[in-house]
């Protein structure tokens, strides 16, 4: 087996627990305690009301296509093999944006507002990717 | 005009020659428009007690020292003022406005804004190169450079106005219209682009081309900013500035509301900066507006008010910012058939004072008395607008 080659998630302290999610096949994303809004990438303060205390909330996966870019230039030699590939930004049904990839799905039949639902690979024994497919 | 604000001026504006690669030092070029620029002022760095940004001069002795005490040492003379720049190698149009703040409020008499780009621009080896991935965990395991943000914003534009190609590519058509009659532009012989060009030039970040990208390349600029007082005596007519801010916004894409804007809430740097300058937009003659990508100028004249949201692809195709249109943009060429090294801001208000005083040659825009800078680091979400006028 060819080991794999593209980045990994190299976590901090703060959004380990985000990449661990990931790992179990979740997307879990900040939560405030104080005004229950939802926050996405991980912050040690809630950005509308600055309480330092939240959980961590797992969303639904499911959402849709906010915009997207078909990459034709390869940014690293690891992913020269993919060009060219759909980089998306998905807005989840909770109203959290994420950008990720968009797969299972030929290039003719990418749109905006299309509905996607996340998906999970394994991609070494340590490390989880989460990514799009239609749903 | 508020007398406050014409405290300081634009005296000196130099740049080197810009190209795909210099093979020079980035030192030797920032020595290079740290003089031109002095030069053009009629100044000399016994004059100058301020800066903005850093500096590659660092470059000897690692970490030794920070940009105000090297650049002393390195120029035989002593800082009252170092402000910080956006980046290591952007001292731009951003640093512009801390240059102005500095001399009106008395902090400096006469501060140099910098930028040369000579081995660490984009694309470059051992450069940051924005076009590949970093350690970035929201961004590199999926593949995407920052600047494949601008492939997002213009298929989100297209999807809410119906922005088409064409539209883009009048973009770069334009640009490269002026850079036709101007000499300094890298692609000044490269010969007329036509948007048939673009649209079938190959696919980099979809819906963006290739020519709907800036080039990758290398050069420096820089310019002078004194007290109006001192002004008066210098060789070239003062250019002032009457309005200028800035908005930051947020680091990614996905932190914001929208994605069709650039400069906050309602196009909140060009508001503030209208508002200050006491003008209005039929005030403005002629305008530099940041073309990274084709994508940006759209949506920036659209941010700034000359059309309405959504409209700025019509707005461009309708001829409106070509020379001899009603207020033309990107006269030096722009990003795309000018230059993009290092701080490209730079070069924008490089170009402004030279059409403001006259000088700008086969392209300049007759009796320009007002011009407007607008520039965004979409990847970086913020934005900074400047309006400049002739004394
Ligand atoms: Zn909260």
């Amino acid at each position: 087996m060819t080991q794999y080659q593209k980045p990994l998630p190299e976590p901090s302290s703060l959004t380990q627990p985000f990449w661990d999610g990931v790992k179990q096949h979740k997307l879990l994303v900040q939560k405030c305690s104080s005004c229950s809004k939802l926050r996405h990438t991980p912050k040690p303060l809630c950005p509308h009301c600055l309480s330092q205390e939240f959980t961590w909330a797992p969303l639904s996966g499911q959402g849709q296509l906010y915009s997207y870019t078909v990459m034709h230039r390869s940014p690293a030699p690891s992913f020269d093999g993919d060009l060219p590939y759909v980089v998306a930004l998905v807005e989840l049904k909770e109203g959290i944006r994420m950008i990720s990839n968009l797969v299972h799905c030929p290039l003719d039949k990418v749109r905006v507002g299309m509905p996607v639902k996340v998906v999970y690979e394994d991609v070494t024994k340590e490390a989880s990717i989460f990514k799009f497919a239609p749903a | 005009m508020s007398e406050a604000l014409k405290k300081a001026a634009i005296v000196g504006v130099y740049q080197s020659v810009q190209a795909r690669q210099l093979n020079r030092t980035p030192e030797d070029l920032y020595i290079e428009v740290v003089k031109g620029a002095l030069q053009d002022a009629g100044l000399t760095i016994k004059d100058v007690d301020g800066i903005v940004g850093a500096n590659p001069l660092q470059t000897e002795g690692e970490g030794r020292g920070i940009p105000g005490s090297v650049f002393a040492e390195y120029f035989g003379t002593h800082m009252r003022y170092a402000g910080q720049g956006l980046t290591a190698t952007q001292a731009d149009a951003m640093g512009m406005l801390h240059a102005i703040e500095a001399v009106n409020t008395g902090r400096a008499h006469t501060v140099l804004v910098a930028t040369a780009a000579a081995r660490s621009g984009f694309g470059v080896p051992g450069g940051d190169s924005g076009q590949g991935v970093s350690g970035d965990q929201w961004l590199s395991p999926f593949g995407l450079p920052r600047v494949g943000y601008y492939g997002i914003f213009a298929r989100r534009h297209m999807h809410e106005y119906g922005t088409t190609s064409a539209q883009l590519a009048r973009v770069a058509v334009n640009d490269r219209k002026h850079a036709l009659l101007n000499p300094a532009a890298i692609m000044h012989s490269r010969g007329p682009l036509t948007v048939e060009d673009v649209v079938n030039s190959r696919m980099i970040y979809d819906p963006l081309h290739l020519f709907d990208c800036s080039p990758v390349n290398q050069g420096g600029g820089a310019i002078v900013v004194t007290t109006a007082e001192r002004a008066r005596s210098l060789k070239h007519r003062p250019v002032h500035v009457l309005g200028f801010a800035e908005s930051y916004s947020a680091v990614d894409i996905f932190h914001l509301p929208t994605i069709t804007s650039f400069d906050g809430p309602g196009g909140m740097s060009g508001k503030e900066a209208f508002a200050m300058a006491g003008v209005s937009h039929s005030d403005i003659n002629v305008a530099q507006i940041s073309d990274h990508f084709t994508i940006n100028p759209i949506i920036e004249l659209e941010d700034l008010g000359f059309c309405k949201k959504g409209e700025g692809g019509p707005f461009v195709e309708s001829g409106a910012v070509e020379l001899g249109g009603k207020m033309p943009m990107n006269t030096n060429g722009g990003y795309l058939s000018h230059s993009h090294a290092g701080g490209p801001g730079i070069y924008d208000i490089i170009e402004l004072v030279r059409q403001l005083r006259g000088e700008a040659g086969a392209r300049q825009v007759p009796n320009a008395r007002i011009g407007l800078h607008h520039g965004v680091g979409a990847t970086f979400i913020s934005a900074q607008t400047a309006i400049l006028a002739r004394d």
